[in-house]
């Protein structure tokens, strides 16, 4: 099975060209349906290949490669053909993906079956998707960097398409270009990565790259400047600090999008970047290091940001920037598989919030949780499914998020106590935020209004996919952590580490031998009381049938809030940048018409013309004058002189002239 | 004796010029038909030149020679001939010609005039990518200058006659420069000859002093039809007033015959001046990418922002250029190729939305895209290929002129790379404001595309993802030629 891996960007590829380009838009098109098998065979593959994996039938990595195009190159000097091969490498981080990919994207593409029912772009929407989809799983499977990027550019263009899905709109059309220009700018720093690479190493290849810069070939500096160039890349597309603007606007996209994006697509790409090329943090110490902060950092401002919006996709917006910091900053302590572990868990409770949340909305047609309330009885099943959620992503054992994010913290303590505090910090902030989101939509019945009162549970096409998801996230954590040890190349608990661990891009990060060695129990314990108070304090200010004690509290840290609700001001700050760019600008457009056209240019032709009118005056005043003057003199003087001598009246005198006149021609011969 | 392939595509335009001058200008339909036919047929024999072309030498093909003038003093040869570097652009002219005049056949007056000087500047075209001998081409070179006059002057926007002859005399100091250029290389080489290849060969004799001086001279002339910067501002001026099909030849092809010269003639005859030159060469290059974007991104008129996005693009050419690599010259020489392409597609997409509104100002559409999606969807995937989005025709050789550019240049190349962020900006903005967000009532009656327009675009729009995703179709051909070219000095 692993020889048609190669097929599973392939089949979503080929279905949103199908969609595309062929039947009308209707509501009830047939055509979306094309997309799902497509993902559907996708994702049977996957799942086969990580199968094979656990029977221990096939041993990754794997890679295979074609040749795509050859180009002249320079080695040394010396200029010859290239060839330039691309394909694809599947290793246990890759395999694991691929399955998280294309899971979350069939459960979301069948949930849109129902939440897009009816709009005018339904088969549009399906193509879309699948385009997405298959820029993901390209940039997961590629073996080649060239590849990569340029699939990592497809899911940013796709995710233009879809957070803009609804144009019609002036916010989603900003939105879509805010989140394609903010990654756009991050992505500078990834395409100068590929050119320092390709410079050093000769190639895109992954294992070829990884093997040049772990046999020290490439200068520590250049490692350290690819690294960082990297982690811009990563930066933009997983909304770390500070290129996360773009995330919360992107919600003005369909809410399934949005879990599209959140779980499984858009911002896990930039987190499976660094793991992939984990060999060159691996060996810069700083580009590592500036992982880990810019990580931690992301966190916990993400999680603050996340405690004042009533917009409940905006909260979920902000908790996956968080969780992305988390994942982030578990990759930059040297927790390899403590970040894929949490990429992987968190992919399937953030996309059972969203679309639990998007379930809501669909019933009472609003973002705004003030105007909910109260309705965990008309929506059991959304209800329960997003407390599993919920709990999920407080890290509440023994559901997925527990385990994922216990690991991350070991890790991080191991690295730095101070490092530790703040995201333990965070951890119980998203608990607090979560529940805030949990209490304020479901509970609080005192809040009832006419929204809520006629709010339905949806229908089954999209609680379905909650249900499904629901159950990942109650047991994937546990499932990924032990059942492994079915396998027989591993056993025992740390089972996701057997899978990843053979990874080409590093093994574990091994810096932790002599690191402080804390007991996993008193620091899971620890958290996990910590959340559980914090989830006590979200349930005493927001549970209630009115928000009069949040609005006190609010009344009381005013400039705080201002300043989370202003999210730090880093807007203010991307808006100024803008600004600034847009001034430059408009100088750039007034100095090329006003001083290179109208000065250099045109100067050139009034000088010409200047020249050419003292040519002509010159012409006029001294040349034609001396002409003229010549024959003024020839005629009133020498003239004038000459009758008076000769024109005397004398027949005889002129006949003198004439025969003095005839025999001088007479002897000129 | 072989068939006379590059004579055929040059001057079956001719002759199709020469019958349209003779028909009576009632017969519009039979005007169409020649000069339709006399654009196709070079074509379709420019696609038989892509087959036979042979892919694994970087010498000279489908040479033909024949003696011209010939007197005791001066021997001057009828002498064309193509290689990896020239032929794809002949197929290039020989389809955006055929393209610009498909999307000429709206124009409602004097179109017997129209369709005989459009003949005669696809004539100078292809003649000056396939002339070997220096005459000649300077013959080619000169023809293009004559038409272009005409069908800007007589067909273009309000201020026609100025850009017209601002464009003339411009374009025509430069190549004055040129000239002079010509004849220095003429009387410096001993036998005197015109033959370019063989004045390939002496550069080894020239001093470096002459080989700056001749640098500059050709350069001056060059870089006017670049445009490199601060030689460009005949360009938006002669965009904006030309009308849609000019602009497309003026932007697909007019613009490569610069930097053709550059790496056909500057780089292999004077390779002293070359590289002195170069330090200057990064710095201009660096300035058409950065400033071009900048200054189109503070444009509202359609048109010279894709003009000025030319002028961007056209940096990249200069820097990969600048490199001195055989990765920057392929790179320079497809990036001419899909620029032809992408930016020939933009302005027929922009003259498609003109004729239908007689506004270009970007401010003053607003939510299109509902109501002609299929011009959106095309006009989209033009700027996302512009702007260099992977899996389309630019991004493959944007990258590669950065490759190639990059180990000379570190600092240039990084800093160059800002302006594929400021394409990118300018790009979306003019996407957003004209069809996203709600509809603007004025445009509720505008129509999507017809059938000419698609006929003339679709095939841009698939040459632009195919190139994107196959790319060896056109690398294949450079390379030889390119490693060849990168090796000359080494």
């Amino acid at each position: 099975m692993i020889s048609r891996a190669w097929l599973i960007p392939i089949l979503p590829l080929a279905a949103s060209l199908v969609i595309l380009f062929f039947g009308r838009e209707r509501e009830d098109s047939p055509l979306p349906f094309v997309g799902i098998a497509a993902i559907g065979a996708s994702l049977w593959i996957a799942l086969r290949i990580l199968f094979d994996v656990a029977l221990g039938t096939l041993a990754l990595p794997y890679e295979n490669d074609w040749s795509w195009f050859s180009f002249a190159a320079d080695l040394k000097g010396h200029p010859f053909i290239l060839d330039m091969r691309a394909g694809v490498l599947v290793d246990g981080a890759a395999a694991a993906m691929l399955a998280v990919v294309c899971l979350v994207s069939l459960l979301v593409q069948v949930y849109s079956l129902g939440y897009m029912r009816g709009d005018a772009k339904f088969k549009r929407y399906f193509a879309y998707m699948s385009f997405f989809t298959a820029s993901m799983l390209g940039l997961v499977v590629s073996n080649n960097l060239l590849v990569t990027f340029g699939c990592w550019e497809l899911v940013g263009v796709s995710s233009y398409l879809l957070i803009g899905f609804w144009f019609e709109r002036e916010a989603p059309a900003y939105a879509a270009k805010k989140a394609f220009i903010t990654t756009k700018l991050g992505d500078l720093g990834f395409f100068l990565a590929l050119l320092l690479t390709f410079l050093y190493a000769g190639s895109f290849n992954i294992v070829r790259v990884k093997d040049v810069v772990e046999m020290g070939y490439m200068p520590p500096f250049v490692v350290t400047l690819i690294g960082l160039g990297l982690l811009s890349g990563a930066a933009g597309k997983s909304a770390q600090a500070p290129l996360f603007i773009w995330l919360p606007d992107a919600m003005e996209g369909p809410t399934p999008v949005s879990a599209l994006i959140h779980a499984a697509t858009m911002v896990a790409a930039g987190i499976y970047l660094v793991a992939r090329c984990y060999f060159v943090f691996a060996a810069s110490p700083l580009a590592m290091e500036t992982v880990a902060w810019a990580g931690l950092v992301t966190a916990f401002l993400a999680a603050t940001m996340a405690l004042v919006p009533y917009d409940i996709k905006r909260v979920l917006a902000f908790s996956t920037v968080s969780q992305l910091g988390f994942m982030m900053c578990a990759l930059g302590v040297g927790g390899y598989t403590a970040g894929l572990f949490h990429l992987t868990t968190h992919a399937f409770f953030k996309a059972l919030l969203f679309l639990c949340a998007g379930s809501v909305i669909h019933a009472v047609h609003t973002n705004d949780m003030r105007s909910m309330g109260g309705l965990s009885k008309r929506m059991p099943l959304t209800f329960l499914t997003m407390v599993v959620g919920a709990a999920a992503i407080s890290g509440i054992p023994p559901l997925a998020g527990f385990y994922s994010k216990d690991l991350i913290l070991e890790k991080v303590f191991e690295h730095s106590p101070a490092m530790f505090g703040v995201l333990a910090l965070t951890a119980c902030l998203t608990a607090f935020y979560t529940f805030r989101m949990l209490f304020l939509t479901f509970w609080g019945d005192g809040r009832n209004n006419e929204r809520v009162s006629r709010a339905e549970e949806s229908q089954a096409v999209m609680t379905i996919p909650l249900l499904i998801l629901a159950a990942l996230s109650l047991v994937s954590g546990w499932a990924l952590e032990h059942a492994w040890a079915a396998s027989p190349g591993a056993a025992g608990p740390g089972a996701f580490a057997s899978l990843v661990g053979p990874g080409v891009a590093a093994a574990e990060h091994g810096a932790t031998g002599a690191a402080r060695h804390v007991n996993p129990t008193v620091l899971a314990a620890s958290v996990t009381a910590g959340a559980c108070c914090f989830i006590a304090l979200a349930y005493s200010l927001y549970c209630g049938p009115d928000l009069g004690a949040a609005e006190r509290l609010k009344a009381r840290f005013l400039p705080v809030f201002k300043l989370l609700e202003n999210r730090w001001g880093f807007d203010a700050f991307f808006l100024a940048l803008v600004d600034i760019a847009d001034r430059v600008a408009d100088l750039a457009k007034w100095v090329d018409t006003e001083v290179i056209d109208k000065v250099f240019v045109d100067g050139w032709g009034v000088l010409t013309r200047i020249a050419a009118e003292i040519s002509h005056l010159f012409d006029a005043l001294f040349v034609d004058q001396a002409v003229d003057g010549c024959g003024y003199l020839s005629r009133d003087w020498v003239g004038a002189g000459l009758r008076g001598l000769i024109a005397r009246g004398q027949v005889q005198e002129y006949l003198l002239y004439l025969a003095v006149g005839v025999s001088l021609f007479a002897i000129m011969k | 004796m072989e068939l006379p392939l590059l004579s055929l595509i040059t001057f079956i335009p001719l002759a199709g010029a020469l019958a349209v001058l003779c028909l009576p200008k009632d017969l519009r339909r039979a005007i169409e038909g020649v000069s339709l036919a006399a654009a196709a047929v070079p074509f379709a024999l420019s696609a038989w030149l892509y087959f036979a072309f042979d892919r694994s030498t970087a010498a000279m093909q489908f040479v033909e020679r024949h003696g011209w003038i010939s007197s005791s003093a001066v021997r001057i040869d009828y002498y064309l001939g193509v290689d990896g570097l020239s032929a794809p652009l002949v197929m290039l002219t020989a389809l955006m010609s055929l393209v610009a005049l498909i999307a000429s056949l709206g124009i409602k007056e004097r179109f017997k005039e129209y369709a005989f000087w459009f003949l005669i500047l696809e004539v100078g075209m292809l003649g000056v990518f396939e002339s070997l001998d220096f005459f000649l081409f300077y013959v080619f070179w000169e023809i293009t200058l004559v038409p272009m006059y005409f069908l800007i002057g007589i067909w273009g926007g309000p201020q026609k006659e100025y850009a017209a002859i601002k464009f003339f005399l411009y374009t025509l100091t430069g190549s004055v420069f040129m000239l002079l250029g010509i004849l220095a290389m003429y009387f410096k080489a001993t036998p005197h000859t015109f033959d370019m290849l063989e004045l390939m060969k002496i550069h080894g004799a020239l001093s470096f002093k002459f080989q700056a001086l001749v640098f500059l001279a050709f350069y001056f002339g060059f870089a006017v039809k670049v445009p490199a910067f601060p030689f460009h501002t005949w360009l938006p001026l002669a965009h904006v007033e030309a009308p849609t099909a000019i602009s497309v030849i003026l932007a697909a092809v007019l613009l490569k015959m610069g930097v053709y010269g550059i790496m056909r003639v500057s780089y292999p005859m004077l390779p002293l001046g070359f590289e002195w030159f170069l330090p200057y060469l990064v710095v201009i290059a660096v300035i058409n990418i950065v400033y071009g974007a900048l200054c189109a991104m503070a444009q509202n008129d359609m048109k010279k922002m894709v003009a000025y996005s030319s002028i961007n693009h056209m940096g990249y050419c200069l820097l990969a250029i600048a490199g001195v690599t055989a990765t920057g010259f392929s790179g320079a020489a497809f990036q001419m190729v899909n620029h032809g392409i992408i930016t020939g597609a933009l302005f027929l997409l922009v003259g498609v939305i003109y004729d239908r509104a007689h506004t270009r100002d970007i401010g003053a559409f607003g939510g299109l895209a509902t109501k002609v999606p299929v011009y959106a969807g095309l006009m989209s995937l033009a700027c996302f290929a512009s702007l260099g989005l992977p899996g389309m025709a630019g991004f493959v050789s944007e990258f590669l002129c950065f490759l190639g550019a990059f180990p000379r240049w570190k600092i240039y190349t990084a800093i160059s790379v800002l302006g594929i962020l400021t394409t990118a900006a300018f790009f979306l903005r003019m996407l957003e404001k004209v069809f996203l967000g709600p509809l603007n009532n004025r445009w509720a009656d505008l129509t999507d595309m017809n059938a000419r327009e698609l006929v003339s675009l679709v095939p841009l729009a698939v040459l632009m993802v195919v190139l994107g995703i196959w790319p060896r179709l056109a690398l294949d051909m450079m390379n030889a030629t390119m490693v060849n070219l990168a090796g000359l000095f080494k």
